[in-house]
């Protein structure tokens, strides 16, 4: 199940600032194979054991990575976390949707490719499967927002 | 020229080896999405060093390290700004002050445009080909 929240809350299990969580936290922990696979997939970026990365645009350290990549490891290093997902291109948000037990952050639909049979919880009540479920609410959240005058 | 849009920048082009960028920009309002991964931040990190030339010292920057943000951004006149995070970043007080401040000129990486005035001009992604960086239009 992916749970979805679209209202923001200010809670110390919540990280909406990807960059500076990362940074401050996730880049600090062992990054496992698949981990390493998936900055890999991400950003092309090659991670060493002491934590240089090599990508396409030059040199650096693991504090180098996507806004998006780093949100992706917050994810999966974090997975009792709500995270922001608003900063992550299609190409994340695909690799997201393809996990399961994650809990994510956005306040708006995003056009990226949803697995069939993935299941989504929005806001702890309403359950959809896979991208038709996932854009029939939303498109209902719009009729409520219009509705609302939010 | 009547119902042309005020531009600060109609490009930005430069050398930073082994790349060479060639930015040129179509609106007011940029807004820069595409996959994650395609440089954003590399370019912004760039401009960090580019704003400091007298050719493009009307470069302003910010990203979720800036102080006071939103003061600071309202203080801005005439400067192209570019705003790094901008999803976590900017609330609907500064996309009310990008609408209406039409001394500026923007370059979002951002991808929710709720309440910006765009066109169909604004949307671009950064494309990397033979170490040549360029804006092109998302599809």
């Amino acid at each position: 199940m992916i749970d979805i929240y679209t209202e923001k809350k200010d809670s110390k299990d919540w990280i909406l600032k990807n960059d500076l969580y990362f940074n401050l936290n996730t880049c600090n922990e062992e990054m496992s194979q698949n981990e390493i696979e998936l900055i890999q997939q991400v950003d092309e970026a090659k991670l060493t054991p002491d934590k240089h990365i090599e990508t396409k645009y030059g040199l650096g350290t693991i504090r180098n990575l996507s806004s998006g990549c780093k949100t992706l490891l917050n994810i999966v290093k974090h997975p009792d976390k709500v995270v922001c997902v608003e900063e992550c291109g299609p190409n994340v948000l695909k690799i997201i949707f393809e996990m399961d037990n994650i809990k994510v952050y956005m306040s708006r639909p995003t056009l990226f490719e949803i697995p069939d049979d993935a299941e989504i919880r929005f806001n702890d009540t309403d359950v959809v499967t896979g991208n038709s479920g996932y854009n029939t609410w939303w498109s209902r959240e719009y009729e409520r927002r219009e509705m609302d005058d939010l | 020229m009547k119902g042309e849009k005020w531009m600060i920048y109609k490009n930005i082009t430069f050398k930073a080896d082994p790349f060479s960028y060639d930015l040129v920009f179509d609106d007011r309002i940029t807004l820069v999405g595409g996959d994650s991964g395609t440089g954003k931040t590399v370019l912004y990190e760039i401009l960090e060093d580019l704003r400091l030339t007298n050719e493009y010292k009307a470069i302003k920057l910010f990203n979720y390290k800036s102080d006071e943000f939103l003061e600071a951004m309202k203080r801005c006149r005439n400067n192209f700004i570019v705003i790094d995070n901008a999803d976590i970043l900017i609330n609907d007080d500064i996309r009310t002050f990008i609408n209406f401040e039409f001394s500026n000129q923007y370059m979002l990486f951002l991808r929710n445009c709720d309440g910006l005035n765009v066109s169909d001009k604004s949307f671009k992604v950064l494309k990397l080909d033979n170490n040549r960086i360029t804006l092109e239009e998302e599809l």
